[in-house]
């Protein structure tokens, strides 16, 4: 992307007022989205970003300089306003030497190519599909999105890989509307991978999907504000993992005292049912990366094993603290952000129990079978996600759909309070928000069931 | 990171995409860039200092009614003519509709004060003092809020020009400054967080202690909540929570969702939609507002839209697609994230009127209710869709006129058009939040709204 040269001098001239590491990293990432809406072709968007970001440590302090000029003097002059900003009369100079030349991530299988009337006709066939579930469907939205992101990093420390990460997502929302009631589903896969995980994961399967969530929650009664017993069909028990403690298991939140996870490492503070991982080397999936956005090799952790705390989220710069190595979870949106710890693929393990006994076990109860994102205030560990799809459960079978429900819990309690995990296992695919950066996460998990939690509903 | 004499302006890069137009073709660049620099402190040391300088182009062709977009980083003059040429490939995919027109741009009545030559002379130094004199502020504040997750100050200068085949080019530019804190507050190893921030167009205008202070009272005052019991109570929405509510309002208020059946009021222009106390306006001009712009992303010039007049439905927000498609002129809300986005519908400065009373008047009012500080889950439990919400929330027992304990792990849930009629007073404490365009409200009592805790 960059000559080997221009990159060694840059982080020569980032390193001139005594940093102790210092980082480039360069970006070029096309996308296209293809949008369908209201029965049409709507738009067709056809973009490119590139830019680079120099990053340097003096201490535990950052500074961060980013351009979207890659020409040698503008990268000179971001490493210069980098160098800057730390500059405490410190005269160490350090050469950087990147003779090896960068690792290449391996080779992703190749992509075939796919014309554009091709992927027009995706959209066209999850239209379609969702159009025939019902007479109630009325409106359809369809967005195909892929991008290629090309990814190069080199370090003071002589680190230096290059990467290609191709990213596919068809995300469908459905409208169904009877009479004054209104309501919608929507199904988003997404890989890493190129468009032809389209043939494995077809659209018209997408657009069912979504619209099957909508047309059942026509039949939904106001969900009661109430605790009870709330199961989690596959997929669903990943977010609530990912909201309940994941974030809280990122490093930077526990170094910052902000995490109520801090100084808890070795105890069991989870359900002995619950084994949770972060794993952003599970190959294909929508949160995988060779390396991370540092340099680092990606990584599978063990968060919680049995119930027991045993693993934190690092990247580099909170690893350095710890003085522990990076598990490869620093991730950044772009060059135009700092990487901070993220998780990539969460998961709580599949465990033995029938999901057909974890229903049947259950007298009275919630029982969700989609769930949209949610939110935690990681130093509570209080947590909220909103159920997207859910019906009630009566001596242990599902019955009637209800709606408006959001579930409100205490991350810690929560887990303890998982009583029953299945051996089945799904996956959810969606993009995680946490300091104004968005990067793509899958959430994994088998059926499973938390004892007692608060149901937002509206009938009290 | 200067302007480089050799670049092209941004004027000159949609000029030059105009000009790259084929007879019969409709052409229109966006061009935007700026500087910007975030400092973030933490237990008295800077965390990180980031500064920036972007730039980009789109641009959006209507061709037969066809609509192609395609956009680029930092666009050399030549790069524009290869962007054109791709959103006219592009636009061969898109099926025709005659309502994709561009809007005929003129020249819009400056803004004043909307930029400030002194911010741009500000010394990345003082950004750094401010920063660790504003988290010096939150930690003092209080006696139980000792450290802070976060504190920065940021800054950035934004330019935009658009130009097409109707018009332009036109261009403006904006200072923007801002101070935002999250304190973490901490008694008997429980922890609680309050944030706050201020918002101006220059450092020395920035209200930052008012915001360090607050931040820190706000996570205080969490401290040692209880779950509520399940049950249906009045509700006084502090004016961050209203502005949530408010948010998801806005979504089935803008034109595109009406059009395209995704708006609870589409067919209820002239109904009662809620209270008499309620008049919602957005307006794109308001002097010193953070949405506030001479004309919208698609270069029209921006106004006044009343969109509930004492409780009745009058309009909604429209861009020049929806505003075509329902016979009417936009209301200058095209919005757009940056070049990279084709123009939606946003709110510009949206808000409620302010009414009469205090704050404190209104919890006066409340009887036994419950204080809603904060609301999260939003973007998952609150659909403009269906009118539908279920957020997780905390906040403090109102009782005696005031405001009691704190209550944590509880729900918020209702229906739009239910919290709207049953709005009983509105505050004059008027605040606007960041949030997707910029938001307004002022603290809020509703009639009853379902609690779901124990």
């Amino acid at each position: 992307m960059i000559d080997a040269q221009v990159v060694q001098d840059t982080l020569n001239r980032a390193l001139t007022t005594g940093a102790r590491f210092a980082e480039v990293f360069v970006e070029d990432r096309s996308s296209t989205a293809i949008r369908l809406d209201d029965g049409k072709i709507e738009e067709v968007v056809a973009g490119g970003d590139r830019g680079a970001g120099i990053r340097v440590f003096h201490g535990e302090t950052q500074a961060y300089a980013y351009t979207n000029r890659l020409d040698p003097g503008s990268l000179e002059e971001a490493a210069l306003a980098a160098a800057s900003a730390v500059r405490d009369g410190g005269d160490r100079v350090e050469m950087v030497d990147l003779r090896s030349g960068p690792s290449a991530a391996p080779e992703l299988p190749a992509s075939t190519d796919v014309s554009r009337t091709q992927k027009v006709e995706w959209l066209r066939e999850a239209d379609d599909a969702a159009r025939a579930v019902d007479a109630t469907v009325r409106q359809v939205m369809v967005v195909y999105g892929e991008s290629r992101q090309h990814v190069m990093i080199a370090n003071s420390m002589g680190d230096w890989t290059e990467e290609v990460r191709p990213r596919i997502r068809l995300f469908a929302q459905v409208v169904a509307v009877r009479d004054d009631v209104m309501q919608t589903g929507f199904e988003g896969p997404g890989a890493l991978a190129g468009p032809e995980f389209l043939r494995r994961r077809p659209p018209s399967a997408t657009g069912e999907v979504a619209a099957r969530m909508a047309v059942a929650m026509l039949d939904g009664r106001p969900a009661p504000a109430a605790r009870m017993p709330v199961v989690l069909a596959p997929g669903g028990g990943g977010i609530l993992f990912h909201e309940a403690c994941g974030h809280g298991l990122e490093a930077d939140l526990v170094q910052h005292d902000a995490s109520i996870f801090r100084g808890r490492l070795g105890e069991t503070l989870a359900s002995p049912l619950v084994t949770g991982v972060d794993d952003g080397t599970v190959p294909g999936e929508w949160g995988t990366n060779a390396f991370d956005d540092e340099a680092t090799p990606t990584h599978r952790t063990v968060l919680f094993d049995g119930g027991t705390l045993v693993g934190l989220m690092y990247d580099r710069l909170r690893a350095d603290g710890d003085g522990v190595p990076s598990t490869g979870n620093g991730r950044r949106q772009s060059y135009a952000h700092l990487p901070i710890p993220r998780m990539t693929n969460s998961a709580i393990l599949a465990g033995d129990a029938r999901p057909e006994d974890v229903v049947a076990s259950t007298p009275h109860g919630l029982y969700a079978k989609a769930l949209g994102g949610g939110q935690v205030n990681p130093s509570t560990g209080d947590f909220v996600f909103g159920v997207a799809e859910g019906y009630m459960i009566e001596q242990g079978k599902i019955t009637g759909a209800v709606r408006g429900a959001n579930l409100i819990g205490n991350g810690p309690q929560i887990l303890a309070g998982i009583d029953a995990v299945a051996d089945d296992f799904g996956v959810r695919h969606g993009i995680c928000g946490k300091d104004g950066q968005g990067v793509p996460v899958s959430n994994g998990s088998p059926t499973l069931r938390i004892a007692d939690m608060t149901i937002g509903g509206t009938d009290a | 990171m200067s302007e480089n004499a050799g670049v092209p302006s941004l004027a000159d890069l949609c000029a030059r995409a105009v000009r790259a137009a084929r007879t019969g073709e409709g052409v229109e660049a966006y061009a935007g860039g700026g500087r910007h620099v975030d400092v973030r402190v933490r237990a008295g040391r800077v965390e990180s200092l980031t500064s920036a300088e972007t730039r980009g182009v789109g641009v959006r062709t209507v061709i037969d009614g066809r609509v192609g977009y395609a956009y680029a980083a930092d666009p050399s003059l030549d790069e524009v003519d290869a962007l054109v040429d791709a959103a006219r490939q592009s636009a061969a995919f898109a099926e025709p509709d005659e309502f994709n027109v561009l809007p005929a741009i003129e020249q819009a009545e400056p803004l004043s004060g909307l930029y400030r030559e002194t911010q741009e002379l500000v010394p990345a130094e003082r950004k750094v003092s401010t920063a660790l004199e504003f988290e010096r502020a939150a930690v003092s504040a209080h006696p139980d809020v000792r450290k802070v997750r976060s504190a920065s100050i940021a800054d950035a200068v934004s330019r935009v020009a658009i130009a097409s085949t109707s018009g332009g080019p036109v261009a403006y530019e904006r200072t923007d400054c801002w101070a935002s804190v999250s304190a973490i507050a901490e008694r008997d190893g429980e922890m609680q967080m309050g944030f706050e921030f201020a918002l101006a167009r220059e450092l020395d205008d920035l209200e930052w202690e008012p915001a360090a202070r607050g931040a820190a009272e706000r996570a205080a005052r969490l401290l040692g909540g209880e779950q509520p019991k399940s049950e249906r109570l009045p509700v006084v929405l502090d004016p961050g929570a209203a502005t949530a509510f408010l948010s998801v309002l806005a979504g089935a208020l803008s034109g595109e969702a009406v059009l395209k059946g995704r708006s609870p009021l589409a067919s209820m222009v002239g109904q009662s939609v809620g209270s008499p106390a309620l008049t919602l306006i957005d307006d794109g001009r308001l002097p010193g507002g953070t949405g506030s712009a001479p004309f919208d992303d698609e270069g029209v010039k921006t106004g006044r839209t009343l969109l509930v007049e004492a409780g009745v439905l009058r309009g909604f927000l429209h861009n020049t697609y929806t505003g075509a498609r329902s016979g009417r002129p936009s209301t200058g809300n095209a919005g757009r994230s940056d070049h990279r986005s084709v123009p939606g519908v946003s709110p510009s400065n949206l808000s409620f009127e302010p009414g009469t009373l205090s704050a404190e008047e209104i919890l006066r009012q409340a009887g036994r209710a419950v204080y809603v500080q904060d609301v999260t889950g939003l973007h998952s439990g609150a659909s403009s869709i269906t009118g539908e919400f279920s957020v997780g929330a905390t906040g403090l027992v109102v009782e005696g006129g005031a405001l009691g304990r704190p209550l944590r792990e509880m729900t918020v849930a209702s229906t739009l058009l239910e919290v709207l009629s049953g709005v009983r007073e509105v505050g004059s404490d008027l605040r606007f939040f960041p949030m997707g365009g910029s938001i307004g409200a002022p603290t809020i009592l509703v009639g009853e709204m379902t609690i779901a805790g124990t």
